[in-house]
């Protein structure tokens, strides 16, 4: 981020004060001169932190209730073991199929 | 903030200030510390039926007729004569105004139970759709006990022949839709077991274990949404069935070798045979959550199976036998749903048996969670969270405002205080109110926790009847300087002369008017009710 001043008429004008090296930023030393300071200004210098174009920002569907009943699932669910997985995932048909047992 | 008591001095700073964000409705509450139902009419002559409740809108009241076949339904107004005495304070009100006829204006009467069936209107059940004015309100024939079970239907649970539920439109009485259940039982005291949400309503059958969402339309039609019991998706009986189809029918030659009832004519098979079926629906989602959550607390695959032995199933028939007791949203997709054993489910005493809490997602058909009545993570999550149990519709919005302890400091601290002396029946005692009843608390702000303070054991914002008692009761300002501001008495300062006789009583407050009935019924006699009106004089 980098510092930006601006010059701008001083809102002070000619006010008295006790020390006259006081205000010297927002103020010439030489009254002819126009001063105008404008408040500092930040500009940012990267864009790392900029939200994406097409961000959307919506309410979260699920109140706070179920988030917390969610996120106690899933908590359950990273603390336990992970099994290895079966080699044949998915079925040779590819789908389910009823199976065929006599009585 | 210097708060001023005086109705004056707080409408002028009204002008004046902006209320902090969010608090505007409660701000505007403040006002009802100035405005109290101070005065009672004892014993108001009115006609003789069940003042069932006000709508959560104040627009109408419902009654039903002493003999359970008609709703009749009142327009709150407000009684309106003038003084034209120099001293008006000091004149009592004139016997004209002394009237139930003053406060509520009679707008129809419809006949919903016919006088030649045995069925009656279930006194203690009526639901408001408020975005429409619609009511919801059913009737039923007596109730059979002792029934034998038969199909899916469970064996201990009584039924009713029919029971039938009338969607009204309030403006004018209409009846827009029915949805009719033959042998089947539903708990209808005081809506428990049927839950409104927005448009979508939840039926628990006890009978036949299933749970029923409809929509209502705006159109006024009631339409079937899903049955969530046997079966979770739309398609998995047409699944199932053509699956039965093709176990019982792997080879067509040997048709004539099933029975004789299974088979017609080699077709289709309305459902598999009881006593070969495997667990299905709602009831395997369930067994499956609760073996994947056992089996996964033994993380030694070694010594697993011991521990499922043990954990699961030892108690594997107790699981199977679990029933839907009772149903409600958490939100338009979750429901919470109570489990527990037949004898609990006709139970009054329900608390005393064990019940499971089962969080279900209706999109997935899955459940999410599963916990025990007593469960101490349930319980923090209702301590923290109690208004997201109290799923009240988007379009409600005083009941958004109701005073619980998970919105209201001293509610809170109440039942701190009490769980600090029996922490695990408190809990266990706080969790059997889950799943919530729908619209069983009126959004009155003299019940506003932060206004009153109030003797919960008398009166509350429930609507259940209460034990009658002949000291007033009394509504003291929570705020400095603590004073009593009204008394609600459900008799004259004489009181009963008979105090043997048991009474209860009953309380419809109106949502924003400083109105309110108080009922009282002497009970195994058949005396009418007394009806005293408390309002703004």
């Amino acid at each position: 981020m980098r510092v930006v001043w601006h010059l701008m008429g001083s809102m002070l004008g000619d006010w008295p004060s006790c020390d006259p090296h006081n205000f010297s930023k927002l103020r010439r030393a030489d009254p002819s001169i126009p001063s105008r300071m404008m408040p500092a200004t930040y500009h940012r210098t990267h864009s790392r932190t900029l939200p994406p174009p097409d961000q959307v920002i919506t309410t979260e569907a699920k109140n706070i209730l179920l988030r917390h009943i969610y996120r106690s699932a899933e908590e359950e669910n990273d603390l336990r073991p992970k099994r290895a997985a079966t080699k044949h995932l998915i079925p040779e048909h590819g789908c389910k199929q009823p199976r065929a047992t006599s009585y | 903030m210097f708060r001023r008591n005086n109705i004056a001095s707080r409408i002028f700073q009204r002008q004046i200030y902006t209320p902090a964000p969010g608090t505007s409705v409660y701000c505007a509450r403040r006002f009802y510390e100035n405005l109290v139902p101070s005065c009672t009419i004892y014993d108001v002559e009115c006609p003789d039926q069940s003042f069932r409740k006000f709508t959560d809108d104040g627009q109408y009241l419902i009654s039903f007729s002493r003999n359970q076949q008609d709703l009749v339904v009142y327009r709150p107004t407000w009684l309106s004569f003038s003084c034209k005495e120099e001293d008006c304070d000091a004149h009592d009100l004139p016997p004209k105004a002394k009237r139930f006829e003053s406060f509520f204006t009679h707008l129809y009467s419809v006949s919903l139970a016919s006088c030649n069936g045995n069925e009656l209107i279930c006194k203690d059940f009526f639901l408001y759709v408020e975005s429409n004015q619609y009511g919801i309100i059913a009737t039923s024939t007596p109730s059979i006990h002792d029934a034998a079970a038969n199909g899916a239907a469970i064996q201990g649970v009584p039924y009713v022949e029919k029971l039938t539920f009338h969607l009204i439109r309030l403006e004018d009485g209409v009846i827009l839709d029915v949805k009719v259940f033959h042998n089947d039982f539903v708990n209808l005291t005081h809506n428990m077991g049927v839950f409104l949400y927005d448009d979508l309503l939840a039926i628990a059958s006890l009978r036949n274990q299933t749970i029923h969402i409809l929509q209502i339309r705006d159109s006024g039609n009631l339409v079937d949404v899903r049955a969530i019991g046997a079966f979770c998706r739309e398609d998995d009986e047409l699944f199932l069935n053509s699956n039965a189809q093709c176990i019982a029918f792997p080879d067509k030659s040997k048709l004539h070798q099933l029975p004789g009832n299974n088979v017609q004519n080699g077709t289709h098979l309305s459902q598999p045979n009881q006593e070969d079926s495997l667990l299905s629906g709602i009831k395997q989602r369930l067994l499956s959550f609760i073996f994947q959550g056992i089996s996964n607390e033994e993380k030694d695959p070694a010594l697993r199976a011991q521990w499922l032995k043990k954990k699961f199933y030892f108690r594997f028939q107790d699981y199977v036998d679990l029933i839907i007791w009772k149903v409600q949203f958490l939100d338009r997709q979750h429901l919470l749903i109570k489990f527990g054993s037949v004898d609990g489910g006709v139970s009054r005493n329900a608390d005393q048996h064990t019940a499971f809490l089962a969080v279900y997602n209706m999109e997935t058909t899955e459940i999410v969670a599963f916990y025990q009545n007593s469960a101490e993570e349930l319980y923090l999550l209702f301590e923290r969270f109690c208004d997201h149990f109290h799923t009240a519709s988007k379009n409600s919005v005083s009941m958004n405002f109701v005073s619980s302890h998970s919105n209201n400091i001293h509610a809170l601290e109440q039942i701190r205080s009490v769980k600090s002396k029996a922490s695990s029946q408190f809990m266990k005692k706080m969790l059997g109110s889950l799943p919530y009843s729908c619209q069983s608390l009126s959004p009155s702000p003299y019940f506003d926790q932060s206004l009153f303070r109030f003797d919960e054991k008398l009166i509350s914002a429930s609507d259940r009847p209460r034990q009658s008692t002949d000291h007033p009761i009394k509504f003291i300002l929570r705020r400095q300087p603590c004073s009593l501001k009204f008394k609600i008495k459900l008799g004259p300062e004489a009181g009963n002369a008979d105090g043997r006789t048991k009474k209860i009583a009953s309380f419809l407050f109106h949502p924003f008017l400083p109105l309110a009935l108080s009922i009282q019924q002497t009970l195994f006699l058949q005396q009418p009710s007394v009806v005293n009106i408390h309002f703004r004089g």
